[in-house]
């Protein structure tokens, strides 16, 4: 598969540039660690409320991590006009997509991986063994944020005031993923059957479906526009 | 490679940065694309490659119209100094990624690249400690490689020394040469005129003059005057 191939071309170029540059990473780490840390510190929850609140406020410091990480996502091909170089190139443009979009999902995935744990440390949850499953669902939710941020990242490439417009572009469009994720991650931690979480878990996978195919099948005349 | 422009327009709010347009451009032809600053020529180069769309007007490509996978299709290029190449990257990486995104396999093809334009010894330092020079130098190699049918070139002589000149100019000659088409935009009316087989002048967006090499030199300078610099050395 052609797509694929130049996708991972362009993955590794992606890979390789924020090994050297370290900017979004870094900052998205920081920042989710801050943000918990903030929580911690104002917050003052008891132990049993901790379990209660930790989807909502994890998911808070997930998404304004990846917010953060959106804006820088495109930042290598806005020096030197390499979007240019990368447009009139005889590739697939949805190539470009994947590629951004899996960096991006990478870039969260990396950070989910060291603030959710941390989070149980904080505030003393204990319930280690959920751990896996609630990531489960982070990871799905983030896929449906990767891609949709993905493509507004790309639409608002030459606007003015990206910085404002990106975050209020895709706040509202991501509610859906967010609130089946939290509902999702919350059943998970209550305990609940797994009955109970099922539906939100094929909801999301429904909305990652949805956004995958059409930010494939759109990107192009996003790029183009 | 055969390229048609049938009046090609592009606004810019109530700005007009071409106006009907009417071109028809031939295999193995080298066209100067002249004309003063504001004239229309960069804004002409990056519609031919596509990344403009034109407010009307249509481009045909090897008689099809010209779509985004058609110009595509067709491996168009364009050099134009310091862009299009990743800072972070080095010389040979950026172009081990440009040769693997046009489906390139050539083994030893990218040191060969970068030995004809002298950069052998920078291939592993990253393109952000280039010069403009180096990184014009680079472009020309990454072309080479890339063997694109048609070639738009944006003013390179501002920042190439001598030898890089000769360098670009053996390689657009080559390009011509092998059937390939160069639309070369540039200032410098006297290279142009002792490169190219043809020259285009555009003023506030309009094709003002079209003539083959050396066919009205008369109406040619009368044309370029305004706008070439004072003690400008025309070919003899």
């Amino acid at each position: 598969m052609a797509i694929l191939r130049q996708a991972a071309w362009l993955l590794w170029k992606d890979l390789l540039l924020e090994l050297r540059r370290r900017e979004s990473l870094l900052a998205m780490f920081f920042f989710g660690a801050l943000l918990l840390f903030i929580f911690n510190f104002a917050l003052d929850v008891e132990r049993n409320k901790a379990t209660e609140m930790a989807p909502g406020l994890l998911w808070l410091a997930v998404v304004f991590c990846g917010t953060l990480g959106l804006m820088q996502l495109f930042q290598p091909e806005r020096e030197n006009h390499c979007l240019e170089a990368l447009l009139i190139a005889p590739i697939d443009r949805a190539a470009i997509f994947v590629s951004k979009a899996c960096f991006n999902l990478l870039l969260m995935a990396l950070v989910e991986v060291v603030v959710f744990p941390l989070y149980w440390v904080l505030f003393g949850v204990t319930a280690w063994d959920r751990l896996p499953l609630v990531f489960l669902y982070a990871l799905l939710g983030t896929v449906g944020f990767s891609v949709l941020g993905t493509l507004f990242s790309a639409l608002t490439l030459s606007a003015r005031g990206r910085e404002i417009l990106l975050p209020l572009l895709i706040l509202p469009l991501i509610v859906p993923v967010v609130l089946a994720t939290i509902r999702g991650m919350d059943a998970i931690l209550r305990n609940a059957e797994f009955a109970e979480a099922l539906p939100w878990l094929n909801m999301l996978i429904a909305f990652d479906v949805i956004f995958v195919t059409a930010g494939i099948l759109v990107f192009d005349w996003v790029v183009e526009s | 490679m055969h390229l048609e422009i049938r009046r090609l327009s592009k606004a810019y709010g109530t700005a007009w940065a071409l106006r009907d347009i009417d071109l028809q451009l031939r295999s193995g032809e080298c066209v100067a694309l002249l004309g003063p600053n504001g004239a229309g020529k960069t804004t002409l180069l990056k519609t031919l490659a596509g990344l403009i769309r034109p407010t009307s007007g249509e481009i045909f490509i090897e008689g099809a119209k010209r779509s985004g996978e058609t110009a595509r299709r067709a491996r168009i290029g364009i050099l134009a100094p310091g862009d299009h190449l990743y800072e972070q990257l080095t010389a040979a990486e950026n172009l081990q990624l440009f040769l693997a995104l046009y489906g390139g396999t050539k083994h030893g093809a990218i040191d060969d690249a970068l030995a004809h334009v002298g950069l052998t010894d920078w291939a592993r330092e990253y393109v952000g400690a280039f010069s403009s020079g180096m990184k014009c130098r680079l472009s020309i190699a990454k072309w080479q490689l890339l063997d694109p049918g048609l070639l738009l070139v944006d003013e390179p002589y501002g920042v190439l020394d001598g030898n890089g000149v000769d360098l670009l100019e053996e390689y657009l000659a080559k390009v011509c040469r092998g059937g390939g088409l160069v639309v070369l935009a540039t200032h410098d009316v006297a290279r142009a005129a002792a490169l190219c087989s043809r020259a285009v002048i555009l003023k506030r967006g309009r094709v003002v003059f079209d003539e083959p090499k050396r066919a009205s030199w008369e109406t040619f300078f009368s044309a370029v005057g305004e706008f070439a610099p004072r003690g400008e050395a025309w070919p003899s």
